[in-house]
């Protein structure tokens, strides 16, 4: 099909809103993208985060003194919910509905680390990981769940 | 060549592995999913939350698109939906309260997120048709659309080409642009009205 409804200065106009689109998305946010690809042959599911407490203190302002400085996450899969606390020095967590099973911490660099679950689906990591990482979650019954990329 | 690739094909690629094909896809489809968070007002955390979901989600579902070439559908409808599980997360999705300016983003009609897939589709088209364009061509294009754009007598001299002929190069530049076949049908009398007009297609 011939173009026959755009004159130059029209097709100028769009390019040039076609290229600025390009141009506000920030290189980091396609580059992320692009390692989502690292994906693929991983038969886990995904759990999302569903909820953040750091991202809803201005709702539910905490009436406990001490809990503000509790961080509370939720990551939901297909299977499995993980909830995480996260306190000064570590990591609580608890898969529901409560099984055993093994968490690892995988991080963005270096080696993953291994923590059991007990049999009601709790689990303390040490230390708190300092940079980005995401949860590996199997459990004994065989659920495989990975939360995305969390940074605290 | 890769850039000649349909979306349905680079699917299938991607299917196979191919982290070549993923990246092309990604390259041009991100826009459109930047494009529908900003339209959720989300801020920069939050974009990145609904990417990495987006993506991670196509990663996981590529196999099982009933359609691949509609796939962009698929990534807008898919961003909407994150968009809002993580204004959820964040317990923004109560409208009470908030100002009605606040409160129109996040219930957009379906018309809004049709019409900013077929601008994003446009876009993709059209930046594909310029990459593939002669350097020249790329090279008076880009500093045409500069702003403020530069007079005749600036470009003649980045370029090393007579006033006279800027004129006759941009119009050949553009015919050559307009021939592309990236754009068969992305150019049509619908395509410049689907902003103003809700029938877009």
């Amino acid at each position: 099909m011939l173009p026959a409804g755009w004159d130059d200065e029209e097709l100028l106009a769009a390019l040039r809103e076609a290229l600025h689109a390009r141009q506000t998305v920030p290189p980091e946010f396609v580059e992320a993208a692009k390692n989502a690809f690292a994906w693929h042959n991983i038969d886990a599911e995904l759990a999302q985060l569903t909820y953040d407490s750091s991202r809803d203190s201005d709702y539910e302002p905490s009436t406990r003194a001490e809990a503000a400085s509790i961080r509370a996450l939720t990551f939901t899969s297909a299977h499995l919910t993980i909830e995480l606390e996260v306190t000064q020095d570590s990591l609580l967590g608890q898969i529901i509905p409560a099984q055993a099973g093994v968490i690892k911490i995988q991080p963005r660099d270096g080696a993953e680390t291994e923590f059991p679950a007990d049999e009601i689906g709790c689990f303390s990591i040490q230390p708190v990981p300092p940079g980005p990482f995401r949860l590996h979650c199997r459990t004994a019954a065989g659920i495989d769940a990975l939360t995305g990329w969390i940074t605290l | 060549m890769r850039d000649d690739l349909s979306v349905a094909a680079l699917v299938a690629r991607v299917g196979d592995g191919d982290q070549a094909a993923w990246n092309e896809l990604v390259e041009r489809y991100s826009p459109l999913v930047w494009s529908i968070c900003l339209r959720y007002q989300l801020n920069r955390q939050d974009i990145d939350d609904v990417g990495q979901s987006v993506w991670l989600l196509l990663v996981e579902n590529i196999g099982n698109l009933r359609e691949a070439a509609a796939l962009p559908g698929w990534l807008a409808t898919t961003t909407k939906h994150e968009a809002l599980r993580v204004l959820r997360a964040a317990g923004r999705h109560e409208h009470a309260g908030l100002p009605p300016e606040h409160q129109m983003p996040l219930n957009p009609a379906d018309t809004t997120i049709e019409q900013e897939l077929i601008v994003a589709e446009r876009n993709a088209a059209l930046r594909r048709a310029f990459d593939e364009l002669p350097r020249r061509c790329h090279e008076l294009l880009s500093l045409l659309m500069s702003d403020p754009p530069p007079d005749y007598a600036h470009i003649s001299a980045a370029l090393g080409i007579p006033v006279g002929s800027i004129g006759p190069t941009r119009a050949r530049c553009l015919g050559r642009l307009r021939r592309s076949p990236h754009l068969v049908g992305v150019l049509g009398d619908g395509a410049r009205d689907v902003e103003v007009s809700e029938t877009g297609r």
